[in-house]
């Protein structure tokens, strides 16, 4: 497309990358058939191209309004419309800078801007996560029913082996996942020492920062970025082969950090390094895969899975049948999953801020995964994982895929 | 032939400043169907010939008078065919009368009906303008689709003068299948093998007995035939052909017969009258004096419409009457293109 | 914004969205004819019928225009507002009624998706056979509105074969059915009048589509070629062999090179030509189609012959295919897109002249089209900040169908004339063609308030632009006065 950017924002980092992801699009379309939110509304409003334009207009010094922060505040970031688009348009980077903008431009109400500053600054916090359910009080009555929701049964961690190899990785802790679920990354730590690699948890890291960022906060993720930059830098140093995360959600995160931090003076090499050197847990078993394989089959195969690709996997770091390839190579049924594109609603603090779609979302999702009678759920996102077992009410449990790797592995 | 044209084109201009209707024709071999024929003939069997034919561009032009048979021997010498399966009625018919007509056979419900395979025409309207439409490609959308329009229109619209038609490869093999089975199971059958891939051609029943045709490469046929069962029929291009132009008895008395068309999958209509299936069930012809409004009720319920296609009392109008808000777009149409409704008037008789 | 219009607009249903501020119309001002926009005094998305018919009895008696929009994927602009009207957007008209497997035929609202219609149909071995490359978004209302094809249409037709009935609704509001579920329908044929008339004749509001067989075997084919003239020829030669491929595409060097670039479909880069062609039928009889295929591929100096081995392998060539104008736009950050048809003889004698004009006036030229039905897409490349440029690939693809309403074949074969090819359409047509296209139109909206201005150029305009008819490299005609 054409533009024409305002004078306030053409020669800012941030418009210039704008107007270059501007440029590209051909406003064919082709992102509206597997956008969620389009799927629901019908409202070209509510699409990425809409979105697209509204964004647009908004740099081409149009006023904007809150108008344009609706349909923002609608969009999941979810990225199907980038796997969509054939001129690779990269959506997410643009919703961004847009959001950013908009958040400085039209404001929040004063009820709105505290419910978001609780969720950037509390969620953000490990441990501190139950204590925002306990602040959640004060912003009825959205945060406490659908946070409340959200909070499973608490499963123990198991033992986590002890660094016994010569190769070694880093793991995120995140902030979310310890207090849903702390056995997911000690299932890493154990499969990944069966094929002679330890696993390394640095406590000073934390939460990788996406949780501000896409609440259009990006100078407090910036701060979160450089606090695990600073924790895991010795340990990279001494020769960590790569950054590993388990929660999708916050490795599309980890893969932005060298972008994010790329114009700061100090902290652009140490974050392009950690980029470089992230890899989402199933790129690390998949590379694995030959001396894992025989230790899996060693066991009887398991039941029917149904595979919920997170986002952030399959459109975010665009990885895409590998833990499907995994579950099947591990004896797994794998059941049919309808429009396996579509987001499930649970997109960060999305589901607590518009929980009306995300509930929509979530139904639809739900009624797709059980099209095929599995008899567990898998996923790759806790997030996502949580979301989807409020909606369940324990009719099928739902499993993050390495904990069910480890299941097997324990078994042979 | 610019001179006949011109002269075709004084002759339409003279009839409209005279408002004296014009009967347009070709061999009237179709004069039976339609409306009743009222005017000076407009003979069109001079302006005759196949103006371009190139068989590897699977298009052909020609002149409306030229016969029906000459068109289908010249590309038959190239392995093509017209896919509509045009019926004659009578061996002078006219690829004119064809198309003013729209009327398909056999093969018409498995690739298509005439209105399908017109690409372009060269018309005269009633003002006496000589008009092209459409053209000699297979992809056009310029303008509105004039082209199909003419296409069934009895000539109340214009004077065809040429037409481009898209033509296909005739299938090498062709075998014709017998089986016996009622009505209800012949409509059901068919609706069934039509949603599957079969290489099927044509489908009649009459009488208890159903005939399937397969066209197609050998191989495919010879497959075709192995799943479907039947008999095998000797000399059925005789028989598809008497039904094509009906000259099969049950089509040769001078009972009024009725051309019901109906979707697909209606069940047995049960009218009390000698019937013949035909296109997997979506006609239906049939023989007899019957109650006009009742029928013509019974047939829209089912969202058909009914045609008194041959002997009988035309009084009653040939053609299903149109809904109100359809009629009125058809007189405007006719308006546009016949101001003074001068092109074989009242040939199309459900809506003035 | 008018305030009568929106008083009647409120007593329809309180709930219909009607959009007023600019903020939110301009999203709307465009389709994906880019070059191109005006933004509407409002936009509705009305959720059925009743309401559509409602808003046009408003609209007419008030004389204010009405542009209808679907998906917004038309590329002549056909879905471009009115600045003193109201835009109708459909696209939560997008029920998906009954799939009739027994009848094959599917009912559906005119906002549905046409990939939708196919998934919906599957589960019965049926699809919608129409496959325009933007199938996945493209509503089935802008289908029939422009007679959309698709890459399988050389053997399955375009969207006026494969519609049996529609629901109109006319400019005053009254609604009605036009063809039917049963093979004809009585009266003059005006599902072929409608269909392809690019919302001017009144607002499609459902569609029964006919489904077909999935057939029992395909073959996707690739072949590479060293020259384009060499392709061009095998394209004729297949077709004279008695085969009609399901689909026949071309693409030259510029666009196998853009969409091995994004969507690595492992085209052979060393080619300047390459055929895709796909075979379908029952088992035996592609394998027959296949030796002949293979033989004329060969005689023509085929470099490369590569068969899809797996379903997979078959979807990957054919979306690098669909996505490939996308592609393109890596190139250069603009482009324009032509659509004349040609008869298939003329070829490579229209695409060397096309290379020689592309010379001529020093832009970027590739083609990407549908050889088998002689549909020609060259995508023209400029530069839209560079001044100029953009005019002058206008005039440029202005040459070029120019080119094919002199070799006997037409300026657009299915992206329709939009507000993109009203000068076009005068070098096609006559007068009193043209004078015809708008009795036709009055004959339907005697308003005249249904996407005005469009698809047919007002007669005043020929004059202007100086009228010049070169059908079928007859020059004007002397004797038609022009006024
Ligand atoms: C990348 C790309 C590839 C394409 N490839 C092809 C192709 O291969 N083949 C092809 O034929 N086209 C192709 N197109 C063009 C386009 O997709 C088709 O014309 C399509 O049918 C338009 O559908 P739409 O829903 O987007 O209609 P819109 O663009 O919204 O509207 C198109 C026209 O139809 C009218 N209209 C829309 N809905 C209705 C309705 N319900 N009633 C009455 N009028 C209506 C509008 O007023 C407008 O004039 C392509 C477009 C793109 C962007
Ligand atoms: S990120 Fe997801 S919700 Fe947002 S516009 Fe893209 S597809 Fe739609
Ligand atoms: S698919 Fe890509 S190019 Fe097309 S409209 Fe969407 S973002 Fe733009």
């Amino acid at each position: 497309m054409q533009t024409n950017l305002a004078d306030w924002i053409k020669d800012t980092p941030e418009g210039r990358e704008a107007d270059s992801i501007l440029r590209k699009c051909v406003h064919c379309g082709f992102c509206l058939a597997t956008c969620p939110t389009y799927n629901l509304l019908g409202d070209e409003l509510d699409s990425p191209r809409g979105r697209i334009y509204l964004m647009k207009q908004m740099l081409e010094g149009e006023a904007v309004t809150e108008k344009t922060q609706l349909h923002l505040d609608r969009c999941l970031t979810c990225r199907s419309c980038e796997s969509t688009c054939p001129s690779g348009v990269q959506y997410g980077r643009l919703v961004d800078i847009g959001r950013e903008l908009v958040e400085k431009k039209v404001g929040r109400s004063v009820a709105e801007g505290t419910q978001r500053g609780v969720l950037k600054r509390a969620l953000p916090r490990t441990g501190l996560f139950s204590a925002a359910l306990a602040l959640g009080r004060i912003m009825k009555p959205v945060l406490p029913k659908a946070l409340a929701a959200k909070i499973p049964v608490k499963r123990t961690p198991g033992a986590w082996p002890a660094p016994r190899h010569a190769r070694n990785m880093l793991v995120l802790q995140g902030c979310v996942q310890p207090a849903i679920d702390p056995d997911i990354n000690a299932a890493t730590a154990r499969v990944l020492d069966r094929v002679g690699v330890s696993l390394i948890a640095v406590p000073s890291a934390g939460c990788c920062g996406s949780l501000p960022q896409h609440l259009g906060d990006a100078e407090a993720a910036h701060v979160l970025i450089k606090r695990n930059i600073d924790a895991w830098w010795t340990y990279i140093e001494a020769g960590a082969e790569a950054v590993v995360v388990t929660a999708s959600g916050c490795g599309t995160m980890v893969a932005e950090y060298g972008h994010a931090l790329r114009n700061d003076p100090v902290y652009a090499a140490k974050a392009a390094k950690i980029s470089a050197l992230f890899r989402d847990v199933s790129q690390v078993v998949a590379a694995e895969q030959e001396r894992l394989s025989p230790l899996l089959r060693a066991s009887t195969p398991p039941s029917r899975v149904a595979f919920h690709s997170p986002c952030t996997l399959q459109h975010g770091l665009k990885i895409r049948g590998v833990v499907e390839g995994l579950l099947r190579d591990a004896g797994f049924e794998l059941t049919a999953v309808p429009d396996g594109h579509l987001c499930c609603g649970s997109a960060g603090t999305y589901s607590i801020l518009q929980p009306e779609l995300s509930k929509q979302l979530r139904g639809n999702k739900i009624a797709a995964l059980t099209s095929g009678s599995p008899a567990v759920i898998a996923s790759a996102n806790v997030a996502c994982m949580a979301h989807l077992e409020s909606g369940l009410d324990g009719k099928v449990p739902v499993r993050h895929w390495i904990e069910m790797l480890d299941e097997q592995l324990a078994a042979s | 032939m610019e001179n006949l044209i011109q002269s075709l084109t004084e002759r339409v201009k003279q009839a409209a400043s005279n408002n004296t209707p014009l009967a347009i024709h070709g061999g009237n071999s179709k004069s039976f169907y339609g409306g009743a024929i009222r005017g000076d003939a407009l003979d069109l069997r001079a302006y005759t010939g196949i103006i371009d034919y190139e068989p590897k561009e699977l298009v052909l032009t020609v002149r409306a008078g030229t016969p029906l048979q000459e068109i289908e021997t010249a590309l038959e010498a190239a392995g093509q065919m017209l896919p509509f399966e045009p019926p004659y009625y009578a061996d002078t018919a006219t690829i004119g009368g064809t198309v003013a007509t729209g009327l398909s056979g056999p093969r018409r419900p498995y690739t298509g009906a005439v209105r399908d395979f017109v690409l372009g025409t060269r018309i005269i309207n009633g003002k006496g303008e000589d008009l092209s439409f459409g053209g000699r490609v297979i992809k056009n959308v310029a303008g509105y689709d004039v082209s199909r329009l003419m296409t069934g229109a009895m000539g109340t619209l214009g004077v065809l003068l040429d037409i481009s038609f898209k033509v296909l490869p005739k299938p090498t093999d062709e075998i014709t299948l017998r089986f016996e089975m009622d009505e209800a199971t012949a409509i059901q059958r068919f609706n069934e093998w039509a949603g599957k891939p079969l290489p099927i051609s044509a489908t009649s029943w009459h009488q208890g007995v159903a005939m399937v045709r397969l066209s197609g490469a050998a191989a495919g046929v010879k497959a075709a035939r192995e799943k479907l069962g039947g008999e095998a029929v000797a000399d059925a291009q005789a028989f598809w052909r008497d039904l094509r132009d009906h000259r099969a008895p049950f089509f040769e008395d001078a009972e009024p017969l009725r051309r019901l068309s109906v979707p697909s999958t209606t069940s047995p209509l049960s009218l009390d009258l000698p019937q013949w299936i035909e296109w997997g069930g979506a006609l239906r012809w049939v023989k007899g004096a019957a109650d006009v409004k009742v029928l013509r009720e019974k047939i829209a319920s089912v969202g058909g419409h009914a045609t008194l296609f041959r002997h009988g009392d035309k009084s009653v109008g040939v053609f299903h009457p149109l809904a109100p808000v359809l009629a009125k777009i058809h007189v405007n149409l006719k308006a546009a293109f016949d101001p003074d409704n001068i092109l074989n008037p009242g040939r199309m008789d459900n809506f003035s | 914004m008018n305030a009568g219009l929106l008083a009647d607009f409120s007593r329809i249903t309180p709930a219909l969205n009607v959009i007023t501020d600019h903020e939110r119309l301009r999203p709307f001002e465009t389709d994906a004819f880019i070059s191109h926009r005006a933004v509407p005094m409002c936009a509705i998305l009305p959720e059925d019928e009743t309401q559509v018919a409602a808003i046009l009895a408003s609209c007419s008696a008030r004389g204010v225009p009405v542009v209808t929009r679907g998906a917004g994927t038309g590329i002549s602009g056909g879905a471009i507002p009115s600045e003193d009207g109201v835009l109708l957007v459909l696209t939560r008209m997008n029920h998906i009624g009954k799939v009739d497997h027994q009848a094959r035929t599917a009912t559906v609202g005119p906002g549905v998706r046409n990939l939708a219609v196919s998934d919906a149909a599957a589960a019965h071995n049926l699809f919608y056979a129409p496959d325009p490359s933007s199938q996945l978004i493209c509503s089935i209302g802008g289908n029939v509105a422009e007679n959309s094809g698709g890459v399988h249409c050389l053997k399955y037709g375009l969207t006026t074969h494969n519609v049996l009935q529609v629901r109109l609704v006319l400019s005053g509001g009254e609604s009605m059915t036009l063809g039917s579920r049963a093979l004809d329908a009585a009266g003059y044929d005006l599902m072929a009048v409608v269909t392809g008339s690019e919302g001017m004749l009144g607002l499609v509001t459902e569609v029964v589509v006919k489904l077909t067989p999935v057939p029992e075997h395909v073959e996707t084919l690739l072949a590479a070629f060293p020259s384009v003239t060499d392709a061009a020829n095998a394209v004729g030669r297949i077709i004279g062999a008695g085969v009609v491929p399901a689909a026949l595409e071309m693409m030259d060097k510029m666009v196998i090179e853009a969409c091995e670039k994004f969507m690595s479909a492992g085209f052979p880069l060393d080619a300047e030509a390459l055929l895709l062609i796909e075979l379908d039928g029952v088992r035996e009889e592609v394998a027959d189609q296949l030796v002949r295929v293979e033989q004329v591929l060969n005689d023509c100096h085929a470099q490369e012959i590569r068969r899809a081995k797996s379903d997979a392998e078959r979807e990957k060539l054919w979306k690098a295919r669909k996505g490939a104008f996308a592609a393109l736009a890596t190139i250069r950050p603009d482009y324009y897109t032509i659509d004349g048809t040609i008869p298939r003889r003329c070829l490579p004698d229209v695409l060397a002249r096309y290379t020689q004009l592309a010379e001529e006036y020093r832009m970027l030229v590739a083609n990407v089209f549908h050889a088998g039905d002689g549909n020609l897409h060259p995508c023209i490349f400029y530069d839209a900040t560079v001044p100029g440029e953009m005019e002058r690939s206008e005039e440029l693809g202005g040459k070029m169908l120019e080119i094919c309403v002199e070799v006997g074949g037409t300026i657009t074969g299915e992206h329709g004339v939009g507000v993109e090819k009203l000068r076009q359409m005068c070098v096609q047509f006559r007068e009193a063609e043209l004078a015809t296209f708008h009795a036709i139109k009055a004959a339907f909206d005697p308003a005249g308030i249904l996407n005005p201005g469009k698809g047919v150029p007002s007669l005043k305009r020929c004059a202007e632009w100086g009228g010049m008819h070169v059908r079928e490299g007859k020059m004007p005609r002397a004797d038609i006065p022009r006024f």
